[in-house]
């Protein structure tokens, strides 16, 4: 384990609740069929789930190089 | 799975943990956000969609005057367009990307309903194209030998171009007549 570590996983701990959350709200704006939940979706769902990913995606990228250079060590 | 992440980060350091991880905070997301999106497309076609709104309320009850002369009355009690999809049938531009352009111009409707103001009589962006009447009735023989579509070669020609449309006077103009629908019978669809 590196001091990286703690630090990735609160990363991938957040892009997790966003992840959950997109789900939620995504899940919910199926229950009708209006624009408001076409707007949740797209704008709420969408921004939560989006913004998930890439912070997941973020995390991958920064620890990367570390690892990198530690298996040049 | 996304919560077993969230609450242990650490299986992360094993190969499958990374597995598991890439998998739920990213092929999941992507997916359910893929098909979410297809169902909304799908759902903003419907009649109810479109309905919800206030200001298209009388549209919708234009669709149940007892006329047949009225073109888009006559088509929904007719059946000749789906009733569940019946403004989008004749409302939207059947070309490459159609559908995501009416959706941008969704955007701004939602603002004006929500945030701004709705200017009415509701128009039209543009002309009403023939195209989209085309798309059912071009190559229907009733419509290829009408006695006024067929009496002139140049009509119908002008027809197919778009230079003569449909819904101009003297043809099928009696559309959406909302300002008088308070006098027009309306039928009622048996249950």
């Amino acid at each position: 384990m590196n001091a990286r570590e703690p630090h990735l996983h609160r990363r991938l701990r957040v892009s997790g609740v966003l992840i959950i959350l997109g789900l939620a709200v995504e899940l919910l704006s199926l229950i009708r069929i209006h624009p408001l939940a076409f707007m949740g979706f797209l704008l709420v769902g969408g921004v939560l789930l989006a913004a998930g990913v890439i912070l997941y995606l973020v995390s991958l990228v920064h620890i990367a190089p570390t690892a990198s250079r530690q298996d040049l060590r | 799975m996304v919560a077993f992440v969230v609450a242990r980060p650490g299986i992360t350091l094993t190969r499958g943990g990374k597995q598991l991880a890439f998998v739920v905070l990213f092929v999941l997301p992507v997916v359910v956000a893929s098909m979410g999106a297809a169902e909304q497309m799908r759902r903003t076609e419907q009649t109810e969609f479109c309905l919800s709104c206030h200001v298209m309320e009388s549209y919708g009850r234009s669709l149940r005057v007892d006329d047949a002369t009225y073109l888009p009355a006559a088509h929904f009690q007719n059946g000749r367009i789906p009733r569940e999809q019946a403004c989008y049938t004749c409302h939207t531009d059947y070309v490459l990307y159609g559908t995501g352009l009416s959706k941008m111009r969704g955007l701004r409707h939602v603002y004006a309903q929500y945030l701004g103001r709705v200017q009415t009589p509701i128009r039209l962006y543009t002309p009403y194209n023939n195209r989209e009447c085309l798309h059912c009735h071009d190559g229907a023989r009733s419509f290829e030998e009408g006695a006024v579509h067929s009496a002139d070669p140049s009509i119908m020609a002008s027809i197919k171009s778009n230079e003569l449309s449909c819904v101009s006077s003297g043809c099928h103009a009696n559309v959406h007549d909302v300002a008088h629908l308070g006098e027009l019978k309306l039928w009622e669809a048996p249950k």
